[in-house]
């Protein structure tokens, strides 16, 4: 008994020590983002400066003739343009929808919780199959959003949506897009409403009861009071849809590849077509570098942000 | 004098627990009542039925004789100051005040200009207009928040313990203050409040509740020296009434009313105690004889320190207490009654 508490153990001394063990338990995070992000990027950029294909894995510097060569294409403006117009029109839609769900789940009704489970689900189910399961939703045969159509009477002979028995989603340029956005909206609205639902419930029912009692409508105590209140949780969670959506490729990959033509090739479906479909390693890091300035703004939001939250 | 809010056999229950049990209060125009109870007993709770924030389980409240119970805050032309006094943190204080008239609706820019400095200058708070709420002290953010109560002139004002958040020396003067401002305006008030003290000081009447019912309505004098039950003699008073169980009734005198003997100066009907004294303590203006008689009842002697009592623990001395201050309790029910009466 005495010598134990005369010589304490080395681990002992360990877990006293602040300094070594605050290092220690950061040490698997720092190794697994230098590993998984650090590295990659490392070698895209050096990829990006070289001359490097598939065929020919030997790095040759060429200065910035990739960015060069890549920029000049028309894919490159359809890109930026798909990648932002995608974004935004689905973010908008985002930042909408999942208010409107925040509210609702904040009041009290009947099925409450079945009602908030099949809202996460897209959110738990993996991007990929939810994706798939669009992609035979859309599909332009047997798409049962058609059949619907057609039996309420939108579609077919001498109707709203034109003649034809099939849309055909994936097939027309603004029907494509317009799929892509939808699907980014089913998947990432739960994930919005469940952060917003959050800021929500935080805010202190004193401040909505005065408001109430200041005589304001609901509406009223929603946009001026709530709403401002959740400003930076509502920031988060934007940013966070923002990211997920521009930096998407499962979605684009699963449902056109990029198709009808190039209409809905955004950024990182081209790079991967470019880089390992086409085998020109060189050109599509250069395309995939071109998310990096936009991220890095983005990380600043956040993190600024989240200080905007820790100050209120 | 009309009662102008009125509840009427008022009751909430919340999932079996009564938290206003049967409330009939009647609340004359202008005046300042303040509703006193230990935490829980449904003060707080009854005060937001009336502001329309709870809905009542069962009975009626009436606001200048108009039925309301199911009427929504911003229908009834109240004004409610919370506890934390619940600023809008996002909005200067210009915008918090501004708010109930902007919500209010149908007023020109210029008018709410004008009912916001107006409100602002009658608190003194002018110079505070453009800060956020976060820049305020304690004391700043309460007037900040009666200046936003009292902006849309409204015909009740309701104030939930609004002094506990000062602190002690700022809470006397800005109850003094509240107090003023009240009568100035000739408000219907409604103040609720767990300390006595700031009840005695402050209120017209006091409504005494304990367990979701008022045990007793009256001026501060009324229910300190006429308490109506046991319960609101032990609550008033700090410490609150002695009491002892006689053979028909339990029988209660106030500390102050408890002398030495050979100090008093006392009629020949005094009724006379002798206390076992087991701790003196001395509060400066006071001394508290803290004792016991026949050996069980705990019972408080409160003597000015003028006095020239001395006694330490263990000694037997003889205390007396003069006919007049005796009250009588029914030992059954705890209510107050009169010795022969049937």
């Amino acid at each position: 008994m005495s010598t134990e508490t005369a010589q304490p153990s080395r681990f002992r001394s360990l877990a006293d020590n602040e300094r070594a063990l605050g290092a220690l338990m950061l040490a698997p995070a720092v190794i697994l983002i230098l590993a998984l992000v650090g590295l990659p990027l490392v070698l895209s950029i050096a990829f990006s400066l070289s001359d490097v294909t598939v065929g020919d894995t030997s790095l040759d510097y060429v200065g910035l003739e990739n960015f060069r060569n890549v920029t000049r294409t028309p894919q490159f403006r359809r890109a930026v343009i798909d990648s932002i117009l995608f974004t935004t029109a689905a973010l908008l839609i985002i930042i909408v929808l999942a208010n409107i769900l925040a509210v609702v789940f904040t009041q009290d009704f009947r099925g409450k919780w079945l009602a908030r489970i099949l809202v996460i689900l897209p959110w738990a189910t993996p991007i990929s199959l939810g994706t798939l399961g669009w992609l035979w939703l859309l599909d332009s045969k047997f798409s049962p959003i058609d059949w619907v159509l057609v039996q309420i009477g939108l579609l077919g002979p001498d109707t709203l949506l034109g003649p034809g028995l099939h849309l055909n989603y994936l097939g027309r340029e603004y029907l494509a897009m317009g799929s892509v956005v939808l699907v980014h909206v089913w998947r990432l609205v739960p994930l919005s409403a469940v952060i917003l639902l959050a800021g929500l419930t935080s805010i202190d029912q004193e401040l909505i009861d005065q408001a109430q009692v200041d005589g304001a409508s609901g509406l009223r105590t929603y946009l001026q009071i709530k709403l401002p209140l959740i400003t930076p949780i509502l920031a988060i969670a934007s940013l966070f849809a923002f990211i997920l959506i521009f930096t998407d490729l499962v979605v684009v990959f699963v449902l056109t590849r990029g198709g009808p033509i190039y209409y809905t090739q955004v950024l990182s479906m081209w790079s991967y077509n470019k880089g390992i479909e086409g085998g020109a390693l060189a050109e599509g890091a250069a395309i995939a570098l071109f998310f990096a300035p936009v991220l890095f703004v983005a990380a600043i939001l956040i993190l600024r942000s989240v200080r905007r939250i820790e100050v209120t | 004098m009309t009662s102008f809010v009125e509840t009427q056999a008022l009751r909430k229950h919340f999932a079996g627990v009564k938290a206003v049990d049967g409330v009939d209060l009647s609340i004359q125009e202008g005046e300042l009542l303040v509703i006193l109870g230990p935490s829980g007993c449904g003060k707080t709770t009854l005060m937001r039925m009336i502001a329309g924030l709870e809905i009542p389980t069962e009975g009626e409240i009436l606001i200048a004789g108009e039925q309301v119970t199911k009427l929504p805050p911003r229908a009834r032309h109240i004004a409610m100051v919370f506890q934390s006094y619940a600023l809008y943190p996002h909005m200067t204080v210009y915008r918090n005040i501004a708010f109930p008239l902007k919500a209010q609706g149908g007023l020109a820019k210029g008018e709410i200009d004008e009912k916001v400095r107006h409100a602002a200058g009658v608190l003194g708070i002018e110079p505070l207009l453009d800060r956020k709420p976060r820049q305020l002290s304690g004391g700043e953010r309460q007037r900040v928040a009666l200046a936003r109560a009292m902006v849309k002139e409204p015909s009740v004002l309701l104030l939930d313990e609004p002094l506990s958040n000062l602190d002690a020396k700022l809470r006397a003067s800005a109850r003094d203050e509240l107090q003023r401002f009240q009568h100035r305006l000739g408000i219907t008030t409604i103040f609720v409040t767990h300390d006595q003290v700031e009840a005695m000081g402050l209120g017209d009447r006091i409504a005494v509740m304990y367990a979701g019912k008022v045990r007793q309505v009256g001026t501060p004098d009324e229910i300190y020296s006429k308490s109506a039950d046991t319960f609101v003699a032990t609550f008033l008073g700090s410490p609150g009434m002695n009491l002892i169980e006689g053979p028909e009734y339990t029988v209660g005198f106030r500390p102050e009313h408890l002398h030495p003997r050979d100090s008093a100066r006392f009629e020949d009907d005094a009724s006379s105690y002798v206390i076992t004294v087991d701790r003196v303590e001395n509060l400066g203006a006071d001394t508290l004889v803290y004792g016991s008689v026949d050996e069980g009842t705990n019972v408080v002697a409160k003597i000015p320190s003028t006095s020239t009592f001395f006694a330490s623990a263990g000694d037997k001395r003889e205390f007396v207490v003069n006919t007049e201050y005796l009250r009588y309790f029914d030992k059954e029910t705890g209510r107050t009654t009169t010795p022969g009466a049937p």
